[in-house]
């Protein structure tokens, strides 16, 4: 249960770049205006490692690992969106799938 | 502006506690010329009320010279306002004090438990038998002793009585999350399915039931976040609730045992529904069910509740109507 989106890049000018502050580019939404659904909403940056670590919730040792964030706020007019995240996310995340999940709800 | 009509004031000259000003404006008023209405009130005698004329004999409008009026247009009145509650001597008028008592009601709550107090208060001496033989038995001691420290710094503040608490915080809900309306849990163990709000607990926590027999959501407090509201209501008015609250959700932890045990029993204590709970889910659901049945399109209500919210390929939340 979320909406699919792609890591694009970081807020960056020409040539400065805030490794902070992530931008998404989630699917289906295309006008500034209909991100507000997602304003506030968690994301989640899922990936494998080599290691097996304990998930919680899971009893068993899992590869899956997660960064999670969350949507702070639009990003341009074509409805792209900034993110944060707990950690930066890792450069190889670029151009990876991000989950955007339906929680916290507000409607 | 309250004006007193002229052929009061010449009578009322006793009642009033305003300074000589007013006095002599009367006097100035009745010029050589008398208006017939003032003719008028002394045929009539002292203490007739006579209706004031709105227009003197010229045409223009006539000005109480006794009136509270603007001083200019800046606001300045000429009787200050404590100046005009003395003139129009509103304390001795009972709908006033009825007033007064009424805006007074919160605060005269707290003086007359003052007051009780004061009545039952311990004189400021009180006997108190002593021992001994040759110590008179009694002694005069203050009731209220005198503090042995007085410091010389207000004690630091740490918590202002005004702000609340967080658990006195008013909760709000969402006007889409009404007890009998249709909710998808949008996280948790039971993400997508549907399930039926029943109550608003007061910690701000949503109560949901599936109900347990259409899709196995438990009776369960779920935060209203993590739920999207629908359109689809229920009518839930025939359902009792009262003893639904947080504390009968509340997880019940056991004692804490000694260091000892623990570190030998590395069991962990698995929660066991009780059967109250068991119980209540069954009643609870039993009558959400007959309100599905009551439901006009009940049929389809109970699929709805048995079937899980999905995305797929092409569907967009933000421009579902939920």
């Amino acid at each position: 249960l979320y909406v699919k989106a792609v890591f694009t890049g970081f807020r960056r000018g020409k040539r400065n770049q805030h490794e902070n502050t992530a931008l998404l580019k989630l699917d289906g939404v295309n006008a500034r205006r209909e991100t507000n659904f997602y304003l506030g909403k968690r994301c989640a940056y899922v990936y494998k490692a080599k290691n097996k670590t304990l998930v919680p919730g899971q009893k068993r040792l899992n590869r899956v690992r997660i960064l999670w964030g969350k949507v702070t706020r639009a990003h341009g007019k074509s409805g792209a969106v900034r993110a944060k995240f707990r950690r930066n996310l890792p450069p190889k995340a670029l151009g990876r799938r991000i989950r955007v999940m339906l929680y916290p709800s507000r409607i | 502006i309250m004006s007193t009509p002229s052929a009061k004031t010449a009578s009322a000259g006793s009642k009033t506690k305003t300074s000589t000003t007013t006095t002599t404006v009367v006097k100035t008023t009745t010029t050589t010329t008398k208006a017939p209405q003032q003719k008028l009130a002394t045929t009539l005698g002292a203490g007739a009320k006579v209706k004031k004329a709105k227009t003197t004999p010229s045409g223009k409008k006539a000005i109480n010279a006794h009136s509270n009026r603007e001083l200019g247009s800046n606001g300045l009145m000429r009787f200050s306002r404590g100046r005009m509650f003395r003139r129009r001597a509103l304390y001795r008028i009972d709908k006033w004090k009825g007033a007064q008592a009424k805006l007074q009601g919160d605060k005269t709550k707290k003086t007359t438990g003052s007051i009780q107090k004061k009545k039952q208060r311990r004189s400021a001496l009180t006997k108190k038998p002593v021992g001994g033989d040759r110590n008179g038995k009694q002694r005069l001691v203050q009731t209220k002793r005198t503090p042995r420290y007085y410091p010389t710094e207000e004690r630091q503040k740490k918590f202002s009585v005004k702000r609340k608490r967080f658990g006195d915080h008013p909760r709000r809900f969402r006007s889409t999350l009404t007890p009998g309306s249709v909710v998808i849990l949008v996280a948790g163990k039971h993400a997508g399915k549907r399930a039926v709000v029943v109550k608003h607990l007061s910690s701000g926590l949503l109560l949901i039931t599936g109900p347990h027999k259409v899709n196995g959501v438990p009776l369960r407090r779920i935060n209203q976040i993590y739920v999207i509201g629908t359109s689809t209501k229920l009518d839930l008015s025939s359902v009792k609730i009262d003893k639904l609250d947080d504390k009968f959700f509340k997880r019940v932890r056991s004692a804490k045992k000694n260091a000892e045990k623990d570190i030998f029993d590395s069991k962990k204590e698995k929660t066991q529904l009780s059967d109250e709970r068991r119980q209540t889910q069954r009643d609870i659901d039993t009558a959400v069910l007959a309100a599905i049945k009551a439901h006009s399109d009940s049929r389809l209500l109970r699929r709805y509740l048995k079937s899980r919210f999905q995305l797929w390929n092409g569907v967009l939340p933000h421009k579902l109507k939920f």
